[in-house]
């Protein structure tokens, strides 16, 4: 069978048509095809998930049912500590680290019912990536093995596209859920700054860094954010207020919406490639035809935020690595040492300037669209390069799509938005005002469902796959 | 364009920070810090207002 999304697959299981266990032994199997050339689990927990969906099943057959989530396969990306499976953060460093606890969106979900099935390969620490000296290799793309998935939600991102999980965790620091979701074909949100816990999930850089879900849709993911987002006491930055129903605007359409389109962006300082312009064009025509008003907004230059991100998130991330840094540099993998390295070589005034800019962007992001609802632009400027031409050095020379949500903590959602060279998947990037989460859904699913390009998954069965080796 | 650091000066900062590079890592990094430096002008921005505060100032008062 097709691997289904949740909302299909939890129809079909409050239905008594599915059960969790086949579901489960569904997804072992895909894993235990495909894996060998995508690595996108490095660590797999098959009889804890097999256990867990009998559980699921028993429930569901009492109708005890725990939501739409009960008995629904996911993984966690390897920074989610896990209680008693390991939590690397795909390095050297941390190999053979178990946590006693899990993280507070971990046990969230375990406690809507989900099933457990491993965890996920990321970039080390969620900076350092694709690299290729680390315990375990990098993820690779199914649409194409040879090429990149984007990073560092890579694990996630792969094994949803693969259809090996139905959804899993990623987290966001300058675009680690949006890059994966752009490159593998998937969707995936950066919530609002403080919607979702990050206790218990390793930092990157403590003031940038989002906790948030993947899945094939956005309805998916509206659903895993449900069960993740709320307030936790043990994560300074939580937000303490109500949950809203994130599904409440799924299939409405967009009339009325006043859609910005930032082409200072992808049209001026980072031009993207056409197949990504035709998906942000085939949004606007979709919203347009659908009663948005579409106006065109001009936000601060992608430079300016590339330079606040820069400091900041170099800055906070070495002073959490330092003593490593110090004492075993070469335990690092070569990118992710030598990226943050530069963290030690900024001065305390760099740090502080960066966070003044970061306040003046801010003003004017929230300036320039004030009478907007959700803003409109790429999401990765082209499709994936292959793996082994990723540029080392690509943060530096580019400015990316994604950081500046970081820095604003606005939310934003990366979805599918077409295909371009080679049959490489294509994503836009959809905006909103801070905890607007769901009008962003709105707005995502309206252009989703008209855009129809859903049905298609990677033949990894084609051959392709074996390229990789 | 090249750095305006000198390699010296670099190789300063490095000894500074404690970080047991080797010559060529030094020198791969060095050859990029000419790419950080205008990320660092862009952030000073010179005549920015003294009253202009950071990001991350905090409201005392429970949230």
């Amino acid at each position: 069978m097709p691997t289904p999304t949740i909302a299909e697959a939890a129809r079909q299981i409050a239905d008594r048509k599915l059960s969790p266990v086949e579901l489960t032994r569904h997804c072992l199997a895909r894993i235990e095809a495909e894996n060998g050339a995508l690595n996108a689990f490095i660590r797999l927990t098959p009889e804890r998930a097999l256990a867990e969906a009998r559980a699921a099943e028993d429930r569901v057959m009492k109708g005890e049912a725990r939501g739409p989530l009960d008995g629904i396969p996911i993984a966690h990306k390897d920074i989610y500590g896990t209680a008693g499976i390991a939590t690397t953060g795909h390095s050297k460093l941390l190999q053979d680290w178990v946590p006693e606890a899990n993280a507070t969106t971990v046990q969230k979900l375990a406690d809507a019912g989900t099933v457990m099935l491993g965890k996920l390969a990321t970039h080390e620490f969620a900076l350092g990536g694709p690299s290729f000296d680390l315990p375990w290799p990098p993820a690779r793309n199914p649409w194409d093995p040879n090429h990149f998935t984007s990073g560092s939600s890579s694990g996630t991102g792969a094994a949803i596209a693969a259809g090996l999980i139905l959804g899993g965790t990623g987290s966001d620091t300058g675009g680690s859920i949006r890059g994966p979701a752009a490159l593998c074909g998937v969707a995936g949100i950066k919530p609002t700054y403080g919607l979702c816990s990050r206790y218990g999930v390793l930092p990157l850089a403590f003031s940038l860094d989002h906790t948030g879900p993947m899945a094939w849709t956005v309805e998916d993911c509206a659903l895993l954010l449900q069960a993740m987002a709320g307030y936790d006491p043990l994560d300074p930055a939580s937000a303490n207020r109500p949950v809203p129903d994130f599904s409440a605007g799924l299939g409405q359409d967009a009339k009325g919406l006043r859609v910005g389109v930032v082409r200072n962006w992808h049209e001026v300082d980072r031009p993207v490639s056409p197949a990504v312009q035709a998906g942000i064009d085939r949004a606007v025509e979709i919203w347009r035809a659908q009663g948005a008003e579409i106006r065109d907004v001009t936000l601060p230059s992608l430079f300016d935020f590339q330079a606040a991100n820069f400091v900041i998130m170099t800055a906070e991330a070495y002073s959490l690595h330092e003593r490593w840094m110090r004492e075993r540099f070469n335990d690092h993998g070569e990118i992710l040492r030598d990226r943050m390295a530069y963290g030690a070589l900024l001065s305390a005034s760099d740090y502080v300037q960066a966070l003044r800019h970061r306040r003046e962007l801010c003003a004017a992001t929230a300036a320039a669209a004030a009478d907007l609802d959700v803003l409109v632009t790429a999401g990765a400027p082209a499709e994936a390069p292959r793996i082994d031409q990723v540029p080392k050095w690509d943060s530096l020379m580019n400015p990316g799509f994604t950081a500046p949500m970081n820095e604003t903590g606005w939310p934003a959602i990366g979805v599918c938005s077409g295909f371009g060279e080679n049959g490489l998947p294509v994503g836009i990037q959809i905006i909103a005002k801070p905890f607007q989460e769901p009008l962003l859904f709105r707005a995502a699913h309206a252009f989703e469902q008209a855009a129809g390009l859903r049905d298609q998954r990677p033949s990894l069965a084609s051959g392709r796959a074996k390229a990789a080796e | 364009m090249p750095a305006k650091l000198s390699q010296a000066d670099f190789e300063a900062l490095v000894r500074r920070a404690g970080l047991p590079l080797t010559p060529a890592q030094i020198s791969e990094l060095y050859g990029n810090w000419a790419m950080v430096e205008p990320m660092l002008e862009r952030v000073r921005a010179h005549g920015r207002g003294r009253e202009a505060e950071p990001a991350l100032i905090f409201r005392p008062e429970p949230a």
